[in-house]
């Protein structure tokens, strides 16, 4: 029998029974979208992580610390308390003697602050770091509204995080905050009472894209001047007065440099370069690949979990085979009688069995092709509303879409394997009995 | 060499604790052309001969051999080949194809033998239905035709590939007497074509038809004489 016969007739076969086949497909659907959609959303995820690492430089990043073994995340949050080696204007320049890099800056973070004004409205500052660091191209965020700090915003330029924008009410419209005047007022905690600073004056140029935290941003000396306290004290037996200056930079130094690095290929040089004068080196790179691995890992387990819808869908397929076979037992004899081989009767069955699953497979990648237009319509919305420029983040990608059809085809053949061996074995003569 | 050729042939079913032997040491010759009823009561072995002859069963013990075909030794393959294109056969309750047109049943030993395009596949199935007086009923189901109507859709079914063995396993079965007689006489004319037929018949007045009328009981064949 031709192949496109068996393919005929296996249609035909289908459609006989209607209701039940458009069940079997429907499993065989809901296994098929459960597959490809969360092995798309993983795959999106991954592809908008690290397009977004890119953005900020993140790849072709490395920071140094005085402690090494930190890893990246930890670097990135180090807060210099005197136990490591400090990092200062020095290690800088001994850095920046290594090879490959692009640019580097000092980098420091603070919680001077005990609140932000904007508008007359005060808000705390619980959890939220100021980080300071030469605006020289090293770092780089990803802007929901305005422009990066630069030299001509030098002591008064601020970057501020959009869930800050967001707490400020301005979720959405990020870009009318650009040009406000903001006032951060020092924490009563900080040093003696003489010290008491008066409330710094800063006006935002800028809202960054949230990457977990709250974060404000300013030009690295200003930085170093908030945390810097000047004070008259007593210091003699006879009264005589002095000036003291307290600066936490000074005293623990900088809590680290951030390097861009000329080429991606050169970070694990540059690494080894840095780790060999003695001081900490991660690379933003790892931190990508972690999250990567990460994805992964949660791809496989939903995938698995689509897997078992696909599984139960390929019982589904049996259970249709099965029946037919019992249902179609005198045509099987009838068939055989007039010159069906064994293997023309198996053959048919797989066959029909691998239609089931090639049009689940298929109107399962339609589905899933539907859905992702659909999240992305949503998402857009949400990537709009802030102020991020990707659009259409999800997406099915066609091999994806190509090996689920593939598989589900397999699925269908392999499942149909057993009721189709056991529609070959029948005796033509006791088929033919069947009534 | 005869064109069928059995000899001792021997098939042994259990029905529960019984054995029936449904061939007993058969021996039958028929020659090319031949026209023979084989007759007997039911569970007599009659259809089991049939079957061993049609290639659709095989003997425990004994040779059968048709048209220099090995029925007893052939594979699965062979066998196939053999139901497909050598023999046609013709059952008592048509077994058509409930779902398939007269001529899609006609034409389906030439599709399962992947024989030429369905163009021409048609063109055959059509020439068989009207050998048989059917070919205005090509599209009709089986269940809008009359049951004489069936069974000669069934009959241009065992003719679409040119056999030269006809096996009718009580083609009269369920038909009143005229309608049956009307099949028989298509067989015969068949037959006088030169198709070699076979009938099994537990109805006398068929059986009286045929050239040579082979009794079967309990497995063991006796032959009368026939109309010739």
């Amino acid at each position: 029998m031709k192949f496109s016969d068996q393919f005929r007739t296996g249609w035909r076969n289908l459609s006989r029974q209607k209701l039940r086949t458009s069940l079997t497909i429907f499993a065989i659907v809901i296994g098929a979208v459960s597959v490809t959609v969360m092995l798309s959303l993983v795959t999106s995820a991954k592809s908008f992580l690290v397009s977004s690492a890119e953005k900020t430089g993140m790849d072709k990043r490395v920071i140094v610390t005085g402690t090494p073994g930190l890893d990246y995340r930890e670097s990135q949050w180090n807060w210099p308390d005197g136990s490591g080696k400090k990092i200062d204007a020095e290690v800088l320049a001994a850095v920046q003697k290594v090879g490959n890099i692009e640019s580097a800056t000092l980098y420091v973070t603070s919680n001077m602050f005990d609140s932000y004004v904007v508008d007359g409205r005060e808000m705390t500052m619980k959890n939220v770091g100021v980080e300071g660091y030469t605006p020289n191209g090293t770092i780089k965020h990803i802007l929901v509204a305005g422009a990066e700090l630069s030299d001509a915003v030098k002591g008064s330029g601020i970057l501020i995080s959009s869930d800050l924008a967001s707490d400020l009410g301005f979720k959405g419209k990020e870009a009318e905050l650009i040009g406000k005047d903001m006032t951060l007022r020092y924490r009563k905690d900080m040093g003696p009472p003489e010290a008491k600073k008066s409330d710094e004056k800063a006006k935002i140029v800028g809202v960054t894209m949230s990457e977990g935290g709250s974060m404000m941003s300013v030009d690295l000396e200003w930085s170093v001047a908030m945390q810097t306290m000047t004070w008259q004290e007593n210091s003699g037996p006879n009264g005589q007065q002095s000036t003291r200056t307290e600066s936490q930079v000074d005293r623990n130094g900088y809590s680290s440099i951030w390097i861009t690095v000329s080429n991606k290929e050169n970070v694990d040089a540059v690494l080894a370069d840095v780790q060999k004068l003695g001081y900490g080196a991660a690379a933003g790179k790892e931190e990508i690949d972690t999250q990567a691995t990460a994805f992964t890992i949660i791809g496989a387990v939903l995938g698995g979990i689509g897997g078992i819808a696909l599984l139960v869908a390929a019982i589904g397929v049996i259970n249709t085979m099965v029946m037919a076979t019992l249902e179609r037992t005198r045509e099987i004899g009838i068939m055989r009688a007039i010159g069906a081989t064994k293997k023309t009767v198996r053959r048919l069955f797989r066959v029909e069995a691998g239609v089931l699953g090639f049009m689940g497979g298929l109107f399962g990648v339609l589905v899933s092709f539907g859905f992702a237009i659909g999240l992305n319509q949503v998402l857009n919305k949400q990537l709009e509303d802030s102020g991020i420029a990707d659009r259409d983040i999800v997406s099915i990608s066609p091999q994806i879409a190509l090996v689920v059809l593939i598989i589900t085809t397999l699925i269908g053949m392999l499942a149909g394997s057993l009721p189709a061996r056991r529609a070959a074995n029948m005796d033509p003569v006791e088929a033919l009995r069947y009534e | 060499m005869a064109f069928v050729q059995c000899s001792g042939l021997k098939k042994t079913y259990t029905v529960g604790d019984e054995e029936v032997k449904a061939l007993d040491n058969v021996s039958l010759t028929v020659e090319k052309g031949d026209f023979i009823a084989i007759c007997g009561p039911s569970g007599s072995g009659k259809s089991t001969l049939a079957n061993v002859i049609g290639g659709l069963d095989q003997p425990d013990e004994g040779s059968v051999m048709v048209d220099g075909i090995d029925l007893a030794k052939a594979k699965d393959k062979a066998l196939s080949e053999y139901r497909n294109s050598h023999i046609g056969f013709v059952f008592q309750s048509f077994n058509l194809q409930a779902h398939e047109s007269a001529l899609e049943n006609v034409i389906s030993p030439l599709t399962i033998g992947g024989v030429g395009k369905k163009k021409e596949r048609r063109e055959r199935g059509m020439k068989a239905l009207e050998r048989v007086g059917l070919s205005d009923r090509a599209s009709h189901k089986p269940t809008q035709l009359s049951g004489g109507q069936r069974q000669r859709v069934a009959i241009a079914r065992a003719l679409v590939n040119d056999p030269q063995l006809i096996i009718a396993d009580e083609p009269t079965g369920n038909l009143d007497s005229s309608r049956g007689a009307d099949v028989i006489n298509e067989l015969k004319r068949l037959n006088a074509e030169g198709i070699t037929l076979i009938i099994i018949t537990h109805d006398a007045s068929v059986a009286a038809q045929a050239k040579r009328i082979i009794e079967i009981r309990d497995g063991k064949i006796s032959e009368k004489a026939g109309a010739q």
